[in-house]
């Protein structure tokens, strides 16, 4: 029998006026680091590393459900909706998260959308933060895919959803993390998918806001698999070269899930990740 | 798609294969694998695979591959069509292939293999038709 560090609770909280009860998961001590998940998926990606001694002996690792995303429920009347998250809903939510849980200016590491959402509070609110780590995160990637497909009364949306982005998982990964990963997305709500794509696909404001990220305020590092067909290593690098003083790392045997696709593959890229984040301290390409 | 395209220096030490004779054990690793069989059991579809010039008519049947045909045809009809060609095929075979090669969406986004037709019946089926076109891919070396 084990039982694991991370400690789960949940915490109501007021976003664009809704109340949202949102589930964050929390582990470790230290420099505070809020964990954003990927599109249709859930705080489980980041379980790895919220369990590595490694990590969490100087830094307290969060990750929370994004409202209609894992334990978090989505808002009173869902039931008449449809679900497409937006850029501001993002920000504000994840702002309102560190307000609720008293998070003075955490790293914010993010993966995918979560990745795409850093960057944007990189350029937006970065007063809030002390560095942004953005993995598998880019300016703007169109679909390659109809997102329609994911959110159909005739098919299984999570089975088609978790079969698309098997698509980006490398063949490096261990059967058991590939099968976890894809798991969330098998499992999650109908239409969350799809409307977490609508913001990914679609929003690409990102883009003019590039150039005003002040990296010697707040550290800005970027990490992509090179088996990630979504965001490509040359969808990072250009974004990377679009941030002044912003770093770049591809990891070459991983794809577009590295915390949950394969744990031990990417642990030395996330610290090394950290170690960047202090401003104005030169730390070693 | 076309021979000569992204990723043709990662492929070309990979020996010639059959890719009929591949497609047959596919075929027999499937009767093997009752899980996907299940996965498959509304899929009862033909399915053009075309690798190079030549084609073949793969008769699905409630998840079972019950008749492979090989081409050229214009009287066969088809629910959708996977065109590719045989270094691609190759490399996407090996048992850890490169970027790209990885996936049959992978080969369509490097521009080494085209999906035509139904793309929606492909996508129903997506988890089933993916593994059983990598039920032609090499063990990985303990």
């Amino acid at each position: 029998m084990s039982i694991e560090p991370i400690t789960g609770r949940y915490a109501t909280v007021e976003i664009e006026g809704r109340a949202q009860r949102i589930y964050f998961e929390e582990a470790g001590s230290g420099r505070p680091v809020l964990c954003l998940h990927t599109a249709g998926a859930d705080t489980r990606q980041w379980r790895h590393l919220m369990n590595d001694a490694a990590v969490t002996r100087d830094h307290r690792l969060i990750a929370f459900d994004m409202p209609w995303h894992g334990k978090s429920l989505p808002p009173q009347g869902f039931e008449r909706e449809e679900y497409l998250l937006t850029t501001e809903t993002y920000i504000a939510t994840v702002l309102a998260v560190c307000e609720a849980l008293g998070l003075e200016r955490p790293i914010l590491a993010g993966c995918s959308m979560g990745g795409r959402i850093a960057l944007q509070l990189a350029a937006l609110h970065p007063e809030r933060f002390a560095g942004f780590i953005a993995i598998e995160a880019s300016d703007f990637q169109p679909a390659w895919y109809d997102i329609d497909w994911f959110d159909r009364p005739d098919a299984h949306g999570g089975q088609m959803g978790a079969a698309l982005v098997s698509a980006n998982i490398s063949p490096y990964a261990p059967d058991a993390e590939r099968w976890n990963t894809l798991w969330m997305f098998m499992a999650s709500g109908p239409g969350v998918f799809r409307g977490d794509l609508s913001f990914y696909t679609r929003d690409d404001s990102l883009i003019g806001r590039l150039a005003r990220i002040d990296t010697s305020q707040t550290p800005v590092h970027l990490l992509v698999g090179a088996y990630d067909l979504t965001c490509t290593p040359e969808d990072a690098e250009r974004t990377a070269a679009a941030i002044h003083g912003a770093t770049c790392t591809v990891m070459d045997e991983l794809g577009h899930f590295p915390m949950s696709e394969h744990p031990e593959g990417f642990r030395p890229f996330f610290i090394d990740a950290l170690a960047r984040m202090t401003a104005g301290k030169e730390v070693a390409a | 798609m076309a021979a000569g395209g992204k990723g043709d220096h990662a492929v070309g030490l990979i020996k010639e294969i059959d890719v009929l004779e591949r497609i047959k054990a596919m075929q027999q690793a499937l009767a093997r694998t009752p899980h996907l069989v299940r996965l498959g059991r509304l899929f009862s579809e033909t399915v053009l695979l075309q690798v190079d010039e030549a084609e073949y008519y793969l008769h699905f049947d409630k998840g079972e591959l019950v008749a492979i045909e090989p081409g050229p045809s214009r009287k066969i009809a088809w629910c959708f069509a996977i065109r590719t060609d045989a270094a691609a095929l190759r490399a996407y075979w090996t048992a850890r292939p490169t970027p790209g090669f990885h996936d049959l969406f992978g080969l369509v986004k490097i521009d080494r293999a085209r999906i035509d037709g139904d793309i929606l019946c492909l996508v129903k089926n997506l988890r089933f038709f993916k593994e059983f076109l990598s039920l032609g891919r090499e063990e990985v070396p303990a």
